[in-house]
């Protein structure tokens, strides 16, 4: 068999077009994977420079979340909130709530269901989402400048 | 006594000789002579040849000495054609050879590499269409990938037979790159389009260079798998190559190992030649169809490059698109020398290896594709 027949009979026009569009793709593919290396090496490179940013970013939005909350602490929390820093010192971060207000009973600090609700309502025990509570630092740190100001 | 004489002169080649070794031994002639006096790919072509006048000394049959004849020493080097050993150990050296910050500058011309192999497609239609079976015209389609160890790879799984003639006629093809690239290359281009002058390529950081072998071989080969043997070994030992620590490993793909392979590969091909099998019809259709395979990638190369243009900004100089035939770095060199006769400050070279490379990378994929397509 000649001509035009025994290329359709041997199926050669469905084997060159998708021969010729697979060798296109795969090299269009590579030509756009290569096209990219530089950028993400790039990126790669300035990595510190970036995560130094992001990390800058956070500190400033977690202090304005605790220069929010902090003109409306009132003295008796900020009492409660010293105390009961030493506590968690001494039974570690993160730690259950329960354990904490058992403790401070212990401790003989006085209501201490309210007083650790007042510092859940103020952010300085937040929880760190796996069912146990942590230190807030960053609004510790700023109650304490705000109290150096009021001084 | 008499009688021994008699039989040891009708032994002799002189008496065993036909038309048809008379006829191959010229051709290997010709081949040395193109080689040595006209200096088209010596590396290549002195092998072949020599491979041929071996191939082609007429000898008893049965006596352990013809390629064919199990056991024998040019059969033991026809094994690694056989069993495609020895295109992957090639593409090492190639591999381990290449540069690819040309390619790495400006990924965008890789396309050109791939409307080269357009001449693989249409070639295997064509050889559809003159009566050769499609595992046959798929050997004789990746003629025109310019690229003799893809065009060995193939066709000794596809069409074992055929591997004289279709490795005689690749290598011959691309020996005559610079005869039959320019006038086709001029052709479809205008002065103006010649005289076009390409901006710098951006600088290749070491890191790119690094990690483009490995991305580049994890890409092709997830997408055409049958390419592995070959794509394989030339990213690896480009990997080899860019890694500098692995630099012995480097030097010896790149001299020893692609030295020797090339010796093997050429003998063997050369040897394999013998007049009876290679002087068909068929050979003759195959040396017609490779020729225009060649031209085919050739044009199709610099018609992509024109209508790259169309889109771009920044226009590329359309003769670099013939560089998309493999052919490493000859089609790259013919490009220079066609761009210089037409503005002689004009450097086209390092813009020419971008699709010169992506040629061989296309060419590979396109021997995977047919293999995984007419292999079963």
């Amino acid at each position: 068999m000649y001509g035009l027949d025994a290329i359709s009979a041997h199926n050669g026009w469905q084997l060159a077009a998708l021969g010729i569009s697979i060798v296109f793709t795969c090299l269009i593919l590579l030509s756009l994977a290569i096209s990219q290396i530089h950028k993400a090496l790039d990126f790669w490179d300035r990595r510190y420079i970036y995560y130094q940013r992001i990390k800058k970013l956070v500190q400033r939005k977690h202090r304005s979340e605790a220069t929010v909350s902090d003109p409306v602490l009132p003295k008796n929390v900020k009492e409660s909130a010293c105390q009961c820093k030493l506590l968690i010192e001494r039974i570690g971060e993160p730690f259950p709530l329960p354990r904490l207000i058992d403790f401070s009973k212990k401790c003989g600090l006085l209501n201490s269901h309210s007083s650790v609700n007042d510092l859940l309502q103020a952010k300085l025990i937040i929880p760190d989402g796996k069912g146990y509570f942590l230190w807030n630092h960053e609004v510790e740190k700023n109650i304490k400048v705000s109290m150096k100001m009021n001084s | 006594m008499v009688n021994l004489l008699i039989e040891f002169l009708s032994n002799t080649g002189f008496a065993l000789a036909g038309y048809q070794n008379i006829v191959m031994i010229l051709v290997g002639i010709v081949l040395i002579y193109l080689g040595i006096a006209k200096g088209y790919e010596p590396l290549l072509l002195i092998p072949i040849g020599f491979g041929i006048l071996m191939g082609n000394i007429p000898v008893i049959r049965d006596f352990g000495l013809g390629i064919y004849e199990k056991g024998s020493f040019l059969n033991y080097m026809y094994y690694g054609v056989m069993h495609d050993i020895y295109p992957p150990l090639i593409f090492l050296g190639v591999g381990a050879l290449t540069d690819f910050s040309a390619l790495l500058a400006r990924p965008s011309l890789m396309l050109l590499g791939a409307a080269a192999q357009v001449g693989i497609f249409a070639t295997f239609l064509g050889a559809l269409a003159l009566g050769f079976a499609p595992n046959e015209a798929a050997s004789i389609g990746i003629i025109g990938g310019a690229d003799g160890p893809t065009a060995i790879f193939l066709t000794a799984v596809l069409a074992p037979r055929l591997i004289g003639p279709v490795a005689i006629a690749a290598y011959s093809y691309m020996a005559l790159v610079p005869v039959i690239q320019p006038p086709i290359m001029r052709l479809l281009t205008s002065r103006k389009e010649r005289l076009i002058k390409m901006e710098e390529p951006r600088e290749v950081s070491k890191k790119e260079k690094l990690i483009f072998p490995i991305v580049g071989f994890l890409l092709c080969c997830f997408i055409a798998p049958g390419a592995l043997p070959l794509l394989g070994m030339l990213f690896f030992g480009n990997l080899l190559k860019e890694s500098v620590v692995a630099e012995r490993l480097a030097r010896a793909a790149r001299s020893s190992i692609i030295d020797t392979v090339t010796i093997l590969l050429g003998v063997a091909v050369g040897a394999s030649t013998q007049g009876d099998i290679f002087l068909t019809s068929k050979s003759i259709g195959i040396f017609i169809l490779g020729a225009s395979a060649f031209a085919v990638a050739t044009a199709a190369g610099v018609i992509f490059a024109k209508f790259m243009n169309l889109f771009l900004r920044q226009k590329i100089n359309p003769l670099i698109g013939a560089a998309g035939v493999s052919a490493v770095p000859n089609s790259a060199r013919v490009v220079q020398i066609v761009g210089q006769a037409e503005d002689p400050t004009n450097f086209l070279l390092m813009h020419a290896m971008a699709p010169n490379i992506s040629g061989v990378i296309g060419s590979a994929i396109a021997a995977g594709i047919l293999w995984s397509f007419l292999g079963g």
